[in-house]
């Protein structure tokens, strides 16, 4: 079960792998997704109001870009 | 940390090159963490620095240089040389947290956004990344641009020069060996030092400077303006999406926390020197009233070439072709990081080029577009430059916002939450920025609130 790897000592390896990473290190572990967590109400009042701040801040500098290229 | 969405069932464990060239580094930690001794410890500090001081330095990239350039040559030596070094503590309090995320939950911060706060947010983060990005990668070529123009390279050739540059970090396909090689590059940010001794700045002013925040600049639209680009100068957020996937590609865990923020100090002093040497070294041109506001790095070498000679110019340009190939490696590469993470395709620098297509493609396609752009005649290059730094600032509380609302997440931090002093600096950190947005749109939209306010 490894991918193509062209190193003789197969299970050495495997035994290196597995003795000097965490689980969560291997690149199999992090194929499995994380739980999604529930926003409240504040957070997602927080986000949207700074998506809204970064709108607008991005048509101000847009307007600045305008102005100086006049 | 994490345990509860680790696969739960034991089933046959697939190993990749890419552990086990990670484990291969892991071992030599290992080895170095298990012997007693100075020399051990250093060995082990030599190990696992690398994310911190890379991204530190990396951000001391084109666009920031010359704004400390503007900086020295518009206001001289005052209160800019103490804010700068503010602005990397608040870099330090905001790349810390980046730090224990990666160690603790073995995953990059687009992937960790993706899948805590669904697609909706997690586009929405990735699109103020790409857009972030790709400016800022324009801005390092123009700066590869401009200094190696000092030296009579024709602008293909300079362009030429870092991508092959990029290209040749990227040949090793080794975490370690590009980690290295980017580190030995990011260096040289340190040439601006030598160049600020060589102007023979008086140090009495220097340290007045920094322990009384005077002379303080005029109240106006250039002040908030220099300000904000100061800030964007040094945190941005693809310095978030860099360090923490870097932290996870080296394959630090949370027993390397500490060095981890030992390596994230050291960069932070390292590029604090470097910048603030580089507002020092351009001084003078405010001291001979030059108009410097909107040069480029070569005409700063040549306004420079009178006080320090051919070889401090040639130096100080050095210094910026340099700023700008080390941020166009570390820029281009959070953005590989991140869209692997988000697609779920392979991505490290560990990668074998035919297990890691999508990685390095992305990560060169960002790279050669940045650097086309460039090279099309008659394009306004000169506002990208002057925006970049300033939307890195409007950028980033809602991206600390994510970062605050992760390293906070008990469920996939276990017990390296933010204590509570470091939730109190980042919330600091996040009022402050966003002000400073406020500031500049105030300024932009109705300047004249700056004169009633007494400034001009």
């Amino acid at each position: 079960m490894r991918e193509k790897h062209d190193a003789p000592d197969l299970a050495a390896e495997r035994n290196l792998v597995l003795s000097s990473l965490e689980h969560d290190q291997l690149v199999t572990a992090k194929k499995h997704r994380i739980g999604r967590r529930r926003l409240k109400g504040p957070e997602l009042l927080i986000l949207s109001a700074l998506r809204l701040y970064l709108i607008f801040m991005m048509a101000v500098v847009g307007y600045q870009v305008w102005m100086a290229a006049r | 940390m994490m345990k509860p969405f680790a696969t739960e069932t034991e089933e046959a464990v697939v190993i990749t090159h890419e552990d086990v060239d990670r484990a291969h580094d892991r071992i030599r930690v290992f080895d170095a963490r298990a012997r007693r001794g100075f020399a051990s410890k250093a060995r082990l500090l030599w190990l696992l620095v690398g994310p911190g001081v890379l991204v530190m330095l990396g951000e001391n990239d084109g666009p920031s240089m010359l704004s400390y350039a503007a900086t020295g040559a518009k206001f001289g030596i005052g209160f800019f040389l103490p804010f700068v070094a503010l602005t990397f503590c608040m870099a330090i309090v905001v790349q810390e947290m980046t730090v224990r995320l990666g160690a603790a939950t073995h995953r990059g911060h687009a992937e960790l956004i993706f899948e805590r706060f669904g697609p909706f947010w997690g586009w929405f983060s990735m699109i103020d990344l790409g857009i972030g990005n790709f400016l800022t990668l324009i801005t390092e070529f123009i700066a590869i641009r401009a200094g190696l123009g000092y030296f009579g390279v024709p602008p293909w050739a300079a362009i030429m020069i870092a991508l092959a540059t990029l290209y040749a970090a990227l040949m090793s396909h080794r975490y370690w060996t590009w980690e290295r090689i980017t580190l030995a590059a990011a260096a040289f940010n340190l040439i601006f030092i030598p160049v600020a001794l060589m102007t023979h700045p008086r140090w009495s002013s220097l340290s007045h400077a920094f322990f009384s925040l005077q002379p303080l600049p005029p109240f106006n639209k250039d002040t908030v303006l220099i300000v904000l680009a100061d800030i964007g100068a040094t945190v941005t957020p693809w310095m978030l999406f860099f360090q923490q996937s870097a932290t996870v590609d080296k394959g630090m865990t949370t027993k390397d926390i500490r060095f981890g923020r030992i390596d994230t100090v050291l960069g932070a002093a390292l590029a604090t020197a470097a910048a603030v040497a580089t507002i020092i070294a351009t001084a003078p041109l405010f001291a001979h009233q030059m108009s410097a506001g909107n040069f480029e790095a070569a005409q700063f070498a040549q306004a420079l070439e009178p006080l320090i000679g051919r070889f401090g110019a040639s130096l100080f340009a050095l210094g910026m072709v340099e700023a700008g190939i080390v941020a166009a490696i570390t820029i281009s590469t959070s953005s590989a990081y991140a869209f692997g993470e988000v697609t779920h395709k392979p991505h490290s620098l560990n990668l074998p080029m035919r297990q890691g297509k999508s990685f390095y493609a992305v990560l060169t396609l960002c790279a050669v577009a940045a650097a086309v752009v460039v090279l099309i005649p008659g394009l306004p290059l000169v506002y990208v430059v002057l925006v970049v730094n300033v939307v890195a600032v409007l950028a980033m509380p809602p991206a600390l916002v994510f970062l605050f609302m992760l390293v906070n997440d008990k469920e996939i931090m276990g017990d390296l939450v933010s204590p509570l002093w470091a939730n109190v600096l980042s919330t600091a950190v996040v009022l402050l920025l966003t002000a400073a947005g406020i500031l500049f749109g105030i300024s932009v939209v109705a300047p004249n609130v700056f004169a009633a306010l007494g400034g001009r």
